[in-house]
């Protein structure tokens, strides 16, 4: 069982897989050139290739300009393939990439102050490049997060394979965390000073990036949390059922000591045996003399029926089949003409009127769902015309939060005049 | 005074079954409220009876109130009941386990559909051994050779004990109910109590 599985994620995993490196594939001369510019003109693909290459995390749209960058696994896997050293980040981790953005950001004031115009822009560029290096970091190990988390750890197959999966994850979380708490504001506001664009970069998106960051991943951590105790409950319980029947099954003379006879009686133990509160005919109460004669009667009457169908051939049977259909279709008609008097009602009254209300008002025996689907039926089969005179107002709402069924509660018709 | 709405939960109680969110959510819901615990109570007095739930207070039942010597008498001849159909049980739990190749054991409000079991289990020739072995305790005491013979009458027979629920007689699918709950702590219990060396023994099976 584990096994297919196994193989068949694993074959959905090559499918995928090869598609996406086809797709790379395909549009390798695009993505060379962004890679080696910086960005990707939006009109230098079409829009299917583009959806496509986003939907496959292979290049992103950072702001709303129609430029296209390629995502920071993509750009890794580049730049590890053509051994681009300069861009190449083995073990990267915080404190390294905020060096790095400090020293661009330094290289940037430097060709400023000495009016070198186009290595300041590639000094800003490259500052950019970092800062969202720094913070797709993040992106990638939530996405990848979350991902483990809402696959239940399917990637492996047993418990305790999941269970270290967990706890690794947590660690990373961890880790994670002591990241961000590396990046110091202050720090970058003072970096930034005076240069509107660093400002903005530096300080306001990356805060409120960092700050959606911090909250994933302590949501992600919760979650992770609750879910390894749900692996570790399982965990015990299969342990213990499987070790506990492998003792009785080696033991089978085994018996437990005398919890009854205890002093303090376990209470896990303490089970009462059944009473059953039976109840019989009693004739010593005269005003309820006449409920009983008419269930005696009542009785009579069904052994009489009994008697007679079990006398009954297959001819009778026939003839009430028809009669019971015949009484079917008398219900039919009666159920028609009770929504059609609805309807009536509706046109009568001035406030918006509603079946249930008014099923209850004229104590009608109709159940409430055959009702609802009469009345609204008996809507559908009018002329569009007549339709149209009036309003119907459904009261509906989804069976629970996790089934995405509507319910139809009731059914509000008022008339247009 | 007793409110006459607790009139069929009562008679439940007494009937010996187990009232749990899967068997009956609605008594179970009342049963969460400690004023309508405590009237229960008072209520069951006169008959020696008080109402009891598990350690996690996922199931409720009925338990003795002064243990006499009769009581304990009975509690006895119970308790012998229990651990005579405990083996089948957590057999038939871990054979559930395998054939459905879940990560854990099941837990009140799992499914159980018989049809998707049957198939899995005629597929396997170590699960139908086991399932025939199971079928043959004297717990489930099924006469038939067949797989889903077997299946039936295992499940009919947990039904009867409590621990699945058929919401519709004439639909092969079931639920777990909370008394799985209960049987699992009475299993941990008897550890702790016995002090059954777990841990070692299954080690050494494994290494066998």
């Amino acid at each position: 069982m584990a096994q297919t599985n196994d193989e068949q994620l694993l074959s959905n995993v090559f499918d995928v897989g090869v598609e996406r490196l086809k797709l790379i594939g395909n549009h390798a001369q695009v993505l060379m050139q962004g890679y080696l510019s910086g960005g990707i003109e939006a009109s230098a693909l079409s829009e299917q290739a583009l959806k496509k290459l986003i939907n496959a995390r292979v290049i992103y749209q950072p702001d709303d300009s129609h430029e296209l960058k390629l995502r920071h696994p993509v750009t890794q896997l580049i730049a590890a393939m053509v051994t681009d050293e300069s861009r190449r980040q083995v073990n990267a981790d915080i404190a390294d990439k905020l060096q790095s953005i400090r020293g661009f950001v330094q290289g940037f004031r430097e060709a400023q102050r000495s009016g070198d115009v186009i290595r300041a822009d590639n000094q800003l560029q490259r500052t950019e490049e970092a800062v969202y290096d720094l913070t797709s970091q993040f992106e990638e190990a939530i996405f990848s997060l979350w991902h483990r988390l809402n696959s239940n750890f399917g990637f492996v197959s047993n418990l305790s394979d999941k269970i270290r999966e967990n706890s690794r994850a947590q660690q990373q979380i961890r880790r994670l965390i002591e990241g961000l708490s590396l990046i110091d504001f202050d720090e970058l506001i003072e970096l930034a000073e005076g240069n509107p664009t660093l400002r903005k970069l530096l300080v306001t998106k990356l805060q409120a990036q960092i700050n959606g960051h911090h909250g994933s991943l302590l949501e992600v951590q919760k979650r992770l949390v609750e879910l390894m105790t749900r692996f570790r409950e399982q965990q015990e319980r299969s342990l213990l059922v499987t070790r506990m029947a492998g003792f009785l099954r080696e033991h089978p003379g085994f018996t437990v000591g005398d919890y009854a006879y205890r002093s303090r009686v376990p209470t896990l133990i303490n089970q009462a045996t059944a009473i059953i509160p039976a109840a019989a005919v009693a004739l010593d109460r005269r005003d309820q003399h006449t409920d009983i004669a008419s269930m005696v009667h009542g009785l009579y009457k069904e052994l009489a029926i009994r008697a007679k169908t079990n006398d009954a051939d297959s001819n009778t049977q026939a003839v009430d089949n028809r009669e019971q259909q015949q009484a079917v279709e008398a219900r039919q008609q009666q159920l028609k003409h009770d929504a059609m008097q609805y309807f009536i009602a509706v046109c009568d009254s001035e406030a918006p009127l509603s079946a249930l209300d008014y099923l209850y008002q004229q104590s009608l025996e109709w159940p409430a769902e055959a009702w609802l689907f009469q009345v609204i039926g008996e809507y559908n089969s009018l002329p569009r015309h007549e339709q149209k005179l009036f309003n119907i107002e459904r009261s509906e709402q989804p069976l629970s939060r996790y089934n995405q069924v509507i319910v139809i509660e009731d059914i509000t018709l008022s008339f247009n005049t | 005074m007793i409110s006459p709405v607790y009139g069929p939960l009562i008679e439940k109680l007494l009937a010996g079954e187990f009232i749990c969110a899967i068997t009956d959510e609605a008594h179970f819901t009342k049963l969460q409220d400690e004023q309508t615990r405590d009237n229960i109570d008072a209520y069951l007095k006169p008959l020696n009876r008080r109402l009891a739930a598990n350690d996690e207070g996922s199931v409720y039942f009925l338990a003795y109130r002064d243990l006499d010597d009769d009581a304990r008498e009975c509690l006895k001849q119970q308790l012998s009941v229990v651990m005579g159909s405990m083996l089948p049980l957590l057999e038939w739990l871990t054979y559930i386990q395998e054939a459905m190749g879940s990560d854990g054991i099941l837990t009140a409000g799992d499914t159980l559909k018989l049809q998707e079991l049957t198939v899995k289990t005629e597929d396997n020739p170590s699960l139908r051994q086991r399932l025939q072995s199971l079928a043959n305790d004297r717990f489930f005491n099924s006469q038939s050779d067949a797989v889903d013979g077997q299946a039936k009458q295992v499940a009919k027979r947990l039904v009867e004990h409590g621990y699945l629920l058929q919401p519709h007689t004439n639909r092969l699918y079931f639920i777990v109910t909370g008394k799985i709950d209960y049987l699992l702590e009475l299993v941990r219990f008897i550890k702790d109590e016995e002090n059954i060396p777990l841990d070692e023994t299954t080690s050494q099976a494994e290494l066998l």
